[in-house]
């Protein structure tokens, strides 16, 4: 386990910017309760193998003393860097994103199970959508009774998105909770 | 009269000492006993011939009998023109208060030139004898000055009467003929002057086709040096020309037709409106040269509305409306709400003018607008409120594409076909283009004849109106939007540096449902800038905007996004942001509350979906909001509230103690009360304790509205929604307060009552107030006992402390003088040990 260095920090929180925008202070300076320590602790990622997680520094601080070998999983993973050294969140991250989310859909009840497959979202699956959604913007998804669901990229604007017929892409599919049934193994 | 007797030769015997009555005459002792003594010195007294004196001595001597009530008259009259000339004089303010002493020993008042108005008055009300044609004269004059008119109507009709006379006594006196002559004044003059303007009218209005040149000699009394004449030619020349214009346009015949024979009526026809046409282009351009004197530019304007209220369709309503507009935004109240009244009856009487007006006048105002860099007075774009679009202009565009498309499908299959016609005989072809082209001829003529407007052309104008009023609206937002730079400072008139931002924001709401889709983007971000309070960063003061504007921003916002709801359905993040943190922002006396009211009920109570975390934030924000004012606010906020909970299933867990939210909390574990974000709020965290105090409070209708939503988890009828709007209960409130009486019980009953039931909640009211006037009383009486009570407790201690200070000096001051009397022997036997 060791602490990210420039690139990576660089690489995740963009990552992580798409879809919060400001609020990513939210994330870096949240304050942690856990642990024995009167004063609040913060949060801080850390690099394991190839998995960065989100863990607070009073557990970072008990976790040095578990071998890199032996050490599986910490904190909340919020995704992992590839071979090439690229980025991905994953859906694990969910939860962090879903409550600093700037840019949120909401999909139809009958469309939610075709998001959790794995599709992407088309516009007659749409309930509700937040304005000024520019392309290439991070969006969550969730449902009706604001489950969130998963998370995507925005492949129309909002107001692009009126116009078009009901069967286009609104939004192209990230990672979704499905997931948790259907890639168990590679989460 | 001493003058004129200096003209003739005759001496005259000196005047009479003014008479006194014989009861005031005191004679002393002495007198009567000198004439006792001297009986015949005073004889002569008896003998005299006091006839032939008095006859002389007034003057009339050598008049003969008959003549001699006429001269009598005259000096009656005389006199009271000479009395009417000082009143008229002295009606007008002097310009200086001092007076002048002449030679001869008299005071002058000097007098300032008359203002035409008084006068005005004078003579409009001896016109009111007359014709119909000069009442409409008074009328738009007595608008003003109605108790003035009265006194000089009264006037008027005595200087009638006077006119009349001397009219009599003309044919007898040669002599006293002269000497009126002499006198007369301006005044006559202007009498007559008025009559001839009168009898013009009359002749005109009775017969307009003979007498159409008298229009002629009206202008020429406009040209007159006397303003008040001016004014008056102008006027009657306005009821007139209302009353003869004919209902459609004057076409002047053109060279061709002039050449062609025609019947003599056809001629007279001619003729008339040629002369009607000519004169009326006169009467508008002397208008035009007199509006820009400031002396008359109240008449000059008020006979140009006039005349656009009355006819928009005849001939030169471009010209006239332009004068019109171009006054909208003048800094003379007067002028201006003639100006919008005359504009705001062009938009409502369409039929009159069959629309063309209404586009004209809108693009001269949106012109206007561009002109003047949108500084101008709110009134310029209120009368926009008042103009009504066709309901389906937004949708007959896509008709028409559609129709477009099947037309363009039609004509693809009749190209296909037409080619295996081809074999068709020119004389078929020939006719059937002469019957096409006849019937397009027939519908020509009858298009232009008939007084129905065209559906396609109304279309057209009003789809054009339509743009024109949203450029002005988008130049208006554009302007609010940009750093006003160095203006900003110069502009000390209206309403800050954005006047026109009020009016512009109430048209965009209720034009809301004819913006097209694409401008709606661009919309939306104004509005979002404006909301957030203003222009950049160069925010100084006075340019940001108050917060009912930026209410006002967002209400507008909602409107325009739920008239297009069939579109796609779209959250607006951020005017909930702004919401979130303007309801902190407010302040009652500044702010209004209604418009508060108006955006609670929009973005709160009527949106279909809301997310939890943000409507569990509106609710904890509500209700803190609620504690902190009046009574009107807070039953709008509970309302709100109440609204927010039924529908929102899982906030309700805000009205159970359970402190860190348990497991509904969502992400954010803890309550930050002062978040900007509601969605970061972490309100779901929180308990609803203002419930608690606000079922104490003093107003009954809160409380029980408080207690109901307290219990809104365990009562049974969850199923109904709350029927009172956030806006009409903080009307409730507020005029319930206005009018001090006693809190009625607002009790809402089980579910089935429709909207609309004042009824039946004023007879529960009745049920309840006497029980609550009852305790009322009480309450009220035990609370001032206490403070009384209090308040005597106050005066008694602090009277205590006093005494008993005043005590303490007492003693001390006691002591001190024991002291010192027992020191003093001591001191004495020291000192004397000492000198000792």
């Amino acid at each position: 386990m060791r602490p990210l260095d420039e690139i990576e920090t660089t690489a995740v929180f963009e990552k992580i910017f798409k879809f919060t925008g400001n609020n990513l202070k939210n994330i870096v300076e949240n304050p942690s309760h856990e642990g024995p320590d009167a004063n609040a602790g913060r949060y801080c990622f850390r690099l394991n193998k190839t998995k960065v997680y989100y863990v607070s520094e009073s557990l970072v601080k008990r976790a040095t003393n578990i071998a890199r070998s032996n050490l599986v999983s910490l904190g909340t993973c919020i995704g992992k860097f590839t071979h090439a050294g690229n980025f991905h969140l994953t859906v694990q991250c969910l939860s962090l994103l879903a409550s600093n989310a700037k840019h949120k859909v909401w999909l139809k009840p009958t469309s939610e199970m075709s998001f959790l497959y794995g599709n992407h979202v088309l516009k007659g699956g749409l309930g509700r959508i937040t304005e000024n959604i520019v392309p290439g913007d991070g969006v969550i998804v969730f449902s009706m009774s604001d489950v969130p669901l998963g998370f995507g990229i925005a492949a129309k604007s909002t107001q692009d998105c009126r116009k078009m017929d009901p069967n286009g892409i609104v939004v192209l599919h990230q990672a979704d909770i499905g997931e948790y049934l259907r890639m168990e193994d590679e989460l | 009269m001493g003058k004129k007797g200096q003209k003739q030769k005759i001496i005259l015997p000196p005047e009479l000492p003014p008479e006194t009555s014989d009861n005031e005459i005191e004679v002393s002792d002495e007198d009567l006993q000198f004439v006792d003594e001297n009986r015949d010195y005073a004889g002569f007294v008896s003998r005299l011939d006091t006839q032939s004196i008095t006859k002389h001595v007034t003057r009339v001597a050598d008049v003969k009998e008959d003549a001699l009530e006429a001269l009598y008259e005259k000096r009656l009259k005389k006199k009271q023109l000479q009395k009417e000339q000082e009143d008229n004089k002295l009606e007008v303010d002097p310009v200086d208060a001092l007076p002048v002493k002449t030679l001869d020993g008299q005071l002058l008042y000097r007098t300032a030139t008359k203002t035409s108005r008084p006068s005005e008055e004078g003579e409009t009300g001896d016109d009111d004898k007359e014709a119909t044609a000069d009442q409409s004269v008074v009328k738009l004059t007595k608008a003003e000055r109605r108790a003035k008119l009265k006194k000089s109507k009264k006037e008027a009709k005595k200087q009638g009467t006077e006119l009349a006379k001397t009219e009599v006594e003309q044919t007898p006196q040669a002599a006293v003929l002269d000497e009126v002559k002499k006198d007369i004044t301006a005044e006559e003059a202007f009498e007559d002057k008025k009559r001839k303007i009168a009898e013009l009218g009359i002749a005109v209005l009775s017969d307009p086709e003979s007498n159409i040149k008298s229009l002629k000699d009206f202008l020429q009394i406009c040209k007159d040096n006397d303003h008040a004449i001016v004014k008056l030619g102008l006027l009657s020349l306005l009821a007139v020309f209302k009353d003869i214009i004919p209902g459609y346009r004057i076409r002047l015949p053109t060279e061709k037709e002039l050449q062609m024979k025609v019947s003599k009526d056809v001629q007279k026809m001619r003729y008339y409106e040629s002369t009607l046409l000519s004169s009326y282009k006169a009467y508008l351009q002397r208008l035009a040269a007199l509006e820009k004197q400031s002396s008359f530019q109240h008449v000059a304007i008020r006979c140009i509305c006039t005349l656009l209220d009355a006819a928009p369709h005849f001939n030169f309503w471009e010209s006239l409306l332009g004068v019109v507009v171009r006054n909208i935004s003048s800094s003379d109240d007067v002028v201006r709400r003639l100006c919008c009244s005359t504009i705001k009856s062009i938009f409502t009487n369409e039929g009159k003018h069959g629309g063309e007006a209404t586009l004209e006048a809108v693009r001269l105002i949106a012109d206007h607008v561009k002109a003047h860099n949108c500084q101008l007075h709110p009134d310029t774009i209120e009368v926009f409120l008042h103009l009504s679009f066709a309901e389906d202009l937004g949708r007959s565009k896509k008709t028409d594409e559609k129709n477009k498309v099947k037309n363009k499908r039609n004509k693809k299959r009749k190209n296909v076909e037409e080619p295996s016609k081809l074999p068709e005989n020119d004389r078929k072809r020939s006719k059937r283009e002469l019957m096409s082209k006849m019937r397009g001829e027939v519908e020509a003529d009858y298009k232009s004849v008939a007084f129905t407007p065209d559906v396609i052309e109304q279309r057209r104008m009003q789809s054009e109106t339509l743009s024109a009023v949203f450029e002005t609206y988008f130049r208006v937002l554009k302007h609010t939007v940009q750093p006003v730079a160095a203006s900003s400072e110069a502009n000390a008139g209206a309403s800050g540096s954005h006047p026109l931002l009020a009016p512009c924001l109430r048209g965009l709401g209720k034009f809301s449902h004819l913006i097209d889709l694409d401008f709606m983007g661009d919309l939306i971000n104004h509005l979002r800038m404006l909301a957030a309070g203003g222009s950049n960063s160069e925010n100084t003061s006075g340019k940001s905007l108050t917060v009912s504007e930026r209410l006002q921003c967002c209400i507008v916002a909602f409107k325009v996004m739920k008239s297009n709801l069939d579109a796609l359905n779209v959250d607006l993040q951020d005017f909930f942001v702004q919401l979130y943190n303007i309801i902190l922002e407010y302040m009652p006396g500044r702010d209004q509350g209604e418009v508060l009211a108006e955006a609670l009920k929009i973005m709160l109570c009527e949106d279909r979906q809301h997310d939890m975390q943000k409507a569990a934030a509106f609710v904890k924000r509500l209700a803190t909001f609620s504690l902190c004012f009046g009574s009107a606010e807070s039953m709008a906020a509970l309302v709100t509230l109440k609204h927010l909970l039924q529908k929102n299933v899982k906030c309700r867990n805000l009205l159970e103690n359970d402190a860190g939210g348990g497991s509904v909390s969502g992400s954010i574990a803890k309550f930050q009360p002062y978040a900007s974000d509601p969605n970061l709020s972490g309100a779901l965290a929180s308990v609803l304790w203002e419930l608690n105090l606000l079922s104490k409070h003093y107003h009954g209708n809160i409380s029980t509205v408080a207690s109901s939503i307290s219990s809104m988890n365990i009562a049974h009828n969850q199923v109904f929604l709350s029927n009172v709007s956030p806006i009409q209960a903080f009307k409730d409130m507020s005029l319930e307060q206005q009018s001090l009486s006693p809190p009625n019980d607002l009790k809402q009953s089980n579910g089935k009552r429709k909207r609309g039931s004042v009824p039946f909640r004023a007879e529960h009211s009745l049920d309840t107030s006497s029980v609550d006037k009852d305790s009322l009383r009480k309450k009220l009486s035990s609370h001032f006992m206490l403070l009384r009570d209090i308040k005597e407790n106050q005066r008694l201690r602090s009277e205590l402390d006093h005494a008993t200070s005043s005590l303490q000096l007492y003693e001390e001051y006691k002591q001190q003088m024991g002291k010192d009397k027992r020191d003093k022997p001591e001191k004495r036997a020291r000192l004397n040990g000492l000198s000792k």
